[in-house]
C-alpha cells in the first residue's frame, strides 16, 4: 500500500493545482475572518457577538472555509485521470483498482488536513492581536478551541473525501468541479434560508460542517458536534465506497 | 536484462468476445503470440484492436473467453510493471507534469527504483526533454515517452498500440531496431496499426482481425501468397467478361470505370485466357506489382461492407468462384 500511498502524494505534487486551490483557501479563511470581525456586533449579524464565547468560537472556526477547496482537490486529482486519460496507465500499473482509489482517498484526506492547518495558523495569527486590539478578552475555553481546530481539520479532510468520491461518481472533470461549487455555494445556501426545511438543513453536508467546528449561526438550529461529525463522516463514507466500487468495475476504454 | 522461459512471455486469447452495447466489438477472437518475435496485430479502425488489447490488460471486462499472459491474467499478475510493459494511449499524459515527473509517478506506484526514469529516458532519446512539461512535447516525443514507460519495469512482455503514429520514418527505422532488439532477447512484441505499411518493416507475424475476429494468423511471408494479383483490364463488354470471369477459382471483380474492370486473385494470362474463350475482346490488360497492403486490403475488406452495412459501395464488387 505504501508505494500507492507515495505515487499519489507524487501526482498530487507534481502539478501545481494543490498550490492554486490552498491560496483560494487561505484567501477565503482570511475574507471571513476579517467579515466577521467587521460585521459580527452589528444588528442583523448571522453570528453571535465577539465578546461571548460562541461568537469567539465561530471566528476561530472560519478555517472551515478550506472544505470547497479540498473537495475541488479531490474531485479534479481524481477526475484528470480520465480528462488526461492517465487513467490507462495507472491501472495498468496497479490493476488492484479498489487499492488505488484507496491510496488516493487517503492522499486527499491527507492534503485536505494539511490545507485545514494551514488555514488554522492563520485564524490563529490573526483573531487573537486583532480581539487584544479591540479590548476583548478571549472568552473561548482552551478546550473549546482545541475541539474547534480539530473540528476544522477533521471536516475539511472528510471533505477532500467526498470530492474525490464524487469525482470517481462523475468522472467528467468539469462537471465534477461544477456540481461542487453549485452545491457548496449556491444551493446549501437556498436550502438553508428556507425556513420550512429547516427540520432537515442541519443535515446537509455543509450545516453538519458547522456543527463539528462549533459554530453558532443565529438563523439556524445545527446539531451537536458529535452528531455534525458522524453525518458528514456517513455522507463520505457513502460517495467514497460508490466511487470506488464503480471505478473497480466499470471498462476503462 | 529479462529472458523469461516461452511459456511465461506468451499471449493467449482464448475465444474473447465484447458487445458495447448493440455493437459486438470483438467477437469469438483467438490468437497466440509466441515470445521472440515481433507480432503485428493488424485491422482497420473499429476492428476491435484496441479493445481486445485493452481485454488482454485487464482494463475491459471481456463479456465471455479469457485473455492471458502467460499463465495468468494481467490483473492476477503478482508484478505486472516487471511483467507487462504496455502502450495503449499516447496522449495519456497530465500536460502540466513534466516527462520525468509523469515517470517518476509511475515508478513510485509500481514501486521501481528511481533511478529507472533516468535510464528509460536516456533509452529512448529524451534525456534532454525529461524536465520539461509534457504540454510541449510533439506527437513522437508523447510517443517516446510513452513507450519509455512501458520500459520502466524492463518486462519480457510489450503491448503496444499504434506506436508508429507520429513518429516520423526516421522514428520508425528507430522504433524497429529497438523492437528488433528486444524480440532478439527472447521478448514478446505485440504492436498493432491499422496501416500495414508502416510496421510491415517491423514485425515478423501477423494477426490480422476485421469486425472483431480473426482474419489471417502467420508469418508476414505467407501474406503475399498466389492471391496476390491485381490486374487492370478495359475492354467494351464488361458485363461479359465479369460473367466469364465468375467461373475462376479465388476471383474477385470490381468496376473501376465504364469499361474498366480491375480484377484481384487470378494472373493476368489466365485472365487473357478466359476472356479468350469467351469471345470477350480486351483493349488492355495490366498486371499491378501487388505490395502487401493491398492483400492487406482485400483481406480486411473482403465484400466492401464492412463499415457500412446494406449499401453497396460504389462501383460495385462481386466476389466470386468460391
Amino acid at each position: 500500500m505504501w508505494p500507492l500511498i507515495a505515487g499519489e502524494a507524487r501526482k498530487v505534487l507534481t502539478t501545481r493545482v494543490w498550490l492554486w486551490l490552498l491560496l483560494a483557501a487561505a484567501g477565503l479563511t482570511i475574507l471571513y475572518a476579517v467579515l466577521t470581525m467587521a460585521f459580527a456586533d452589528t444588528p442583523d449579524a448571522l453570528t453571535a457577538p465577539l465578546t461571548t464565547a460562541e461568537g469567539q468560537r465561530t471566528l476561530f472556526a472560519v478555517g472551515g472555509a478550506a472544505a470547497p477547496f479540498a473537495a475541488l482537490l479531490g474531485a479534479i486529482g481524481l477526475t484528470a485521470e480520465y480528462r488526461h486519460r492517465t487513467a490507462t496507465i495507472t491501472f495498468l500499473t496497479v490493476p488492484h483498482r479498489g487499492q488505488i482509489i484507496t491510496a488516493k482517498l487517503i492522499v486527499h484526506v491527507l492534503a485536505g488536513a494539511a490545507y485545514a492547518v494551514v488555514c488554522i495558523s492563520i485564524t490563529t495569527a490573526v483573531v487573537p492581536p486583532w480581539l487584544a486590539s479591540q479590548d476583548i478578552s478571549i472568552a473561548v475555553p482552551a478546550r473549546d478551541l482545541f475541539a474547534t481546530d480539530l473540528g476544522v481539520v477533521t471536516s475539511v479532510a472528510l471533505f477532500a473525501a467526498i470530492g474525490v468520491g464524487l469525482g470517481a461518481l462523475i468522472r467528467e472533470q468539469v462537471a465534477a468541479v461544477v456540481t461542487l461549487l453549485i452545491y457548496l455555494f449556491v444551493v446549501e445556501n437556498i436550502l438553508t434560508n428556507i425556513t420550512a426545511l429547516h427540520q432537515w438543513t442541519p443535515y446537509l453536508p455543509g450545516q453538519a460542517q458547522e456543527a463539528l467546528i462549533g459554530s453558532t449561526l443565529t438563523n439556524q438550529s445545527l446539531l451537536t458536534p458529535w452528531q455534525g461529525g458522524l453525518v458528514l463522516t456517513a455522507y463520505s463514507l457513502a460517495i467514497a465506497t460508490i466511487g470506488t466500487l464503480l471505478t473497480a468495475h466499470r471498462d476503462v476504454t | 536484462m529479462v529472458v523469461a522461459p516461452a511459456e511465461h512471455g506468451r499471449i493467449v486469447v482464448e475465444g474473447v468476445s465484447k458487445s458495447f452495447g448493440p455493437v459486438r466489438a470483438v467477437n469469438e477472437l483467438s490468437f497466440v503470440v509466441e515470445p521472440g518475435g515481433v507480432t503485428g496485430f493488424l485491422g482497420p479502425n473499429g476492428a476491435g484492436k484496441t479493445t481486445t488489447l485493452r481485454m488482454l490488460l485487464g482494463l475491459v471486462t471481456p463479456d465471455s473467453g479469457v485473455a492471458r499472459i502467460g499463465s495468468r491474467r494481467y490483473a492476477d499478475l503478482p508484478t505486472p510493471a516487471h511483467e507487462v510493459g504496455a502502450v495503449l494511449d499516447a496522449s495519456g499524459f497530465h500536460p502540466a507534469r513534466s516527462g520525468r515527473d509523469h515517470l517518476r509517478v509511475s515508478c513510485t506506484l509500481g514501486g521501481l527504483p528511481l533511478r529507472r526514469v533516468d535510464e528509460v529516458l536516456d533509452l529512448v532519446g529524451l534525456s534532454d526533454a525529461g524536465t520539461r512539461r509534457v504540454r510541449g512535447y510533439s506527437l513522437g516525443m508523447r510517443q517516446r515517452l510513452a513507450l519509455a514507460g512501458a520500459l520502466l519495469g524492463d518486462p519480457p512482455v510489450l503491448i503496444l498500440d499504434e506506436p508508429t503514429n507520429g513518429l516520423d520514418p526516421e522514428g520508425i527505422a528507430w522504433m524497429r531496431r529497438l523492437l528488433q532488439g528486444f524480440a532478439e532477447q527472447g521478448r514478446t512484441v505485440l504492436v498493432s496499426s491499422h496501416v500495414l505499411s508502416e510496421v510491415q518493416q517491423l514485425v515478423d507475424q501477423v494477426v490480422i482481425i476485421r469486425r472483431g475476429q480473426l482474419v489471417h494468423h502467420g508469418p508476414l511471408a505467407e501474406l503475399s501468397g498466389p492471391d496476390a494479383h491485381v490486374v487492370s483490364i478495359r475492354s467494351p463488354r464488361t458485363e461479359a467478361l465479369t460473367a466469364a470471369l465468375s467461373a475462376a477459382e479465388g476471383c474477385r471483380v470490381e468496376r473501376a470505370g465504364p469499361d474498366r474492370l480491375r480484377v484481384t486473385g487470378v494472373p493476368a494470362s489466365r485472365i487473357g485466357d478466359i476472356a479468350f474463350a469467351a469471345g470477350v475482346m480486351l483493349h488492355e490488360l495490366t498486371p499491378h506489382a501487388v505490395g502487401l497492403e493491398d492483400v492487406f486490403f482485400s483481406l480486411t475488406n473482403a465484400t466492401g461492407t464492412d463499415s457500412d452495412p446494406g449499401v453497396d459501395p460504389p462501383g460495385g464488387a462481386v466476389t466470386c468462384g468460391r
